[in-house]
């Protein structure tokens, strides 16, 4: 099923002096899980909550869900399930009146409320905890409560802001199910600074400095990567690291358990003879790029 | 193995009926990097609190460095280094001036703060920065310097609460790779992380849950324990290929057949069998592809034994 759920050109964000989005290009026309990476201040979070029609913003074209970004977005507001970084819900009501209240503001009636709220508290854990004050609530829990809430409306698209940041592998591990169902019924849009989470998203986009630098599916990033990746097999991959570092060329070098990786802008060939020759080495393995290196790289086209 | 550099035994903290750290031993040995996880809460920024002097604990001992940190938790602080998941930096003050005022507080002055000064900047790529306030910079700027702050005095200790949290892959990496230089040069590193490919630049991890430990290893022993192995792909050329099974199977490696190559899974890799497929790739043209457990995976499998009463899922 093909249809257009967001359709950007040109959209721009300034504040005060500040230009956040210089020009944003965008297509997205399938539910799938839409990842948004980037250094920090790059836009991130400013696209994020364009999108979710939180911003007055500027653009050629600006569609999401069918609606204009430049219009009312009253209706879009009602259509989107929005998780901002920081803990947006009632920290004195327990997780249900949390729910409840959403329900309420949704206009949700109470049989249809009831089923899709213990659906949610049994997906995401949380029925154990119904009572429970959201202020009492762990880091990992507190953002799957924040994303049970948005997902209660059944939002076409849910749009979430780094929900991971912070979480333990546990909970991260959880959240990224939850957001796997919910691709089943909605488009996600995430942004995130792990490289694994990075990996399991169906399209990456990379800003920097308010613009798409590259877009792709992680695999697709992954082989434009011009940079070398090796890695050094021996007794001491710390030693090989530092080593490495003086190979011309070397823009990192770090032992990471029982080998050396390290990653070159360099002709492959010679750099794996010089890795060769360090004190130490084992093995010489040329890698394909993964997703440090790819994400490294596009930092490093910075103008 | 040396004596310990930090040593805990039977480490408890109470707050009123709350047990945030529950009879914690753990030893860290001199000039190695250890990981110190946990889920949030579970008690972690409590220890750290607690091994710098500035938490007294409810039971049991702390040694640091040869200090005894309940009797004497002043003397502790002029060895270590900290910095906390909030970077110390002063607002409203330049980097260079935030440097000016702690190397005050440690008495490091002139031509010597010039030279230590110059050198960091250097090392963690400050140098356009310093006459910026840390309220301007990004994250990841902020942690660098604040890394390079509490290194400023050469400690021989570091303990960095969550130091990566919230910072983007490339000043993740430069991070990592300056805390590896310091454990060259004989620095203790004691780090706690939520990225677990973090675990791989360490030479320990400690894993905590619920005050108590669950894990407590070398990063590579997890992987032996508590995943399937390391996979090696061998494509080689046919004439070479029975040789590379032959050195697969030697090693003990389960063999998995291959159209144009050899594949198997193998617990450990170890020098002998390194320096064969060395020979493999060098003399032979085949190509090595080596697939390692990711720890994301590895701590997966030790959680879900923990939730399993301890049994192997």
């Amino acid at each position: 099923m093909s249809e257009i759920l967001i359709r950007l050109r040109g959209l721009r964000k300034r504040f005060g002096r500040r230009t956040a989005l210089a020009g944003i290009d965008l297509d997205v026309d399938q539910r799938q899980i839409l990842g948004v990476t980037g250094p920090d201040g790059a836009g991130k979070t400013t696209l994020l909550r364009s999108l979710a029609g939180l911003l007055e913003i500027e653009a050629d074209e600006a569609s999401v869900l069918g609606f204009d970004l430049r219009g009312d977005v009253t209706e879009l507001k009602r259509r989107i399930g929005y998780v901002p970084q920081a803990f947006g819900l009632h920290r004195d009501l327990t997780i249900r009146e949390n729910l409840r209240f959403t329900g309420r503001l949704h206009g949700i009636p109470e049989a249809e409320f009831e089923r899709r709220s213990t659906e949610l508290l049994a997906r995401t854990q949380l029925a154990p905890f119904g009572a429970r004050l959201a202020g009492a609530l762990s880091g990992g829990m507190k953002q799957k409560l924040a994303i049970a809430n948005a997902l209660l409306p059944a939002p076409a698209l849910i749009i979430l802001d780094e929900p991971t940041a912070g979480v333990d592998v546990g909970a991260r591990a959880e959240i990224w199910t939850i957001l796997e169902r919910a691709r089943e019924t909605a488009l996600v849009v995430v942004s995130t600074s792990y490289l694994d989470e990075a990996e399991q998203c169906d399209r990456l986009v990379y800003l920097d400095e308010g613009r798409v630098v590259a877009s792709g599916t992680p695999a697709e990033l992954q082989r434009q990567n011009p940079r070398e990746l090796v890695r050094a097999w021996g007794d001491d991959p710390r030693a090989i690291a530092r080593a490495a570092r003086g190979i011309t060329g070397v823009v990192t070098a770090r032992a990471s358990a029982r080998f050396a990786r390290i990653e070159a802008d360099a002709d492959g060939a010679a750099l794996v003879d010089a890795i060769r020759r360090l004190p130490g080495v084992r093995l010489v393995e040329p890698a394909p790029a993964d997703m440090e290196s790819t994400l490294r790289h596009l930092a490093s086209t910075r103008a | 193995m040396s004596e310990p550099i930090i040593r805990t035994t039977g480490l408890t903290k109470r707050f009123g009926d709350f047990v945030a750290v529950s009879s914690l031993t753990i030893g860290v040995e001199p000039g190695t990097i250890f990981a110190f996880l946990g889920a949030n809460g579970s008690g972690k920024s409590t220890t750290i609190r607690m091994l710098i002097g500035v938490l007294e604990p409810t039971e049991g001992a702390i040694v640091v460095d040869g200090i005894d940190v309940i009797a004497r938790p002043r003397r502790v602080r002029d060895r270590i280094g900290y910095m906390g998941q909030k970077v110390s930096l002063y607002q409203g003050l330049s980097i260079r001036e935030n440097v000016e005022f702690y190397a005050g507080l440690y008495g490091i002055e002139g031509r010597a703060l010039d030279t230590r000064w110059g050198e960091l900047r250097e090392r963690f790529a400050l140098a356009q920065t310093e006459n910026e306030r840390p309220e301007n910079l990004p994250a990841g700027i902020r942690q660098r310097a604040g890394l390079a702050l509490a290194t400023l005095h050469r400690p021989r200790l570091l303990f960095l609460d969550e130091p990566t949290a919230g910072v983007d892959v490339e000043s993740r990496g430069l991070f990592w790779d300056r805390i590896q230089e310091e454990a060259e040069r004989g620095v203790t590193v004691f780090v706690t992380t939520h990225f677990l490919e973090e675990v791989e630049y360490c030479d320990w991890v400690s894993f905590i849950e619920a005050g108590r430990l669950i894990a407590d290893a070398e990063p590579e022993d997890l992987r032996r324990r508590y995943s399937a192995g390391y996979g090696v792909r061998v494509l080689a050329p046919p004439a070479s290929r029975e040789r590379a099974a032959r050195i697969l199977t030697d090693a003990g490696a389960t063999l998995a057949p291959q159209p144009d190559g050899v594949a198997a899974t193998i617990a450990a890799l170890d020098a002998p069998l390194l320096a064969e497929l060395e020979r493999l790739r060098e003399i032979a043209g085949a190509t090595i592809e080596i697939v390692q457990p990711t720890m994301t995976d590895v701590f997966r499998a030790v959680l879900a034994q923990e939730a399993n009463g301890g049994q192997a899922a």
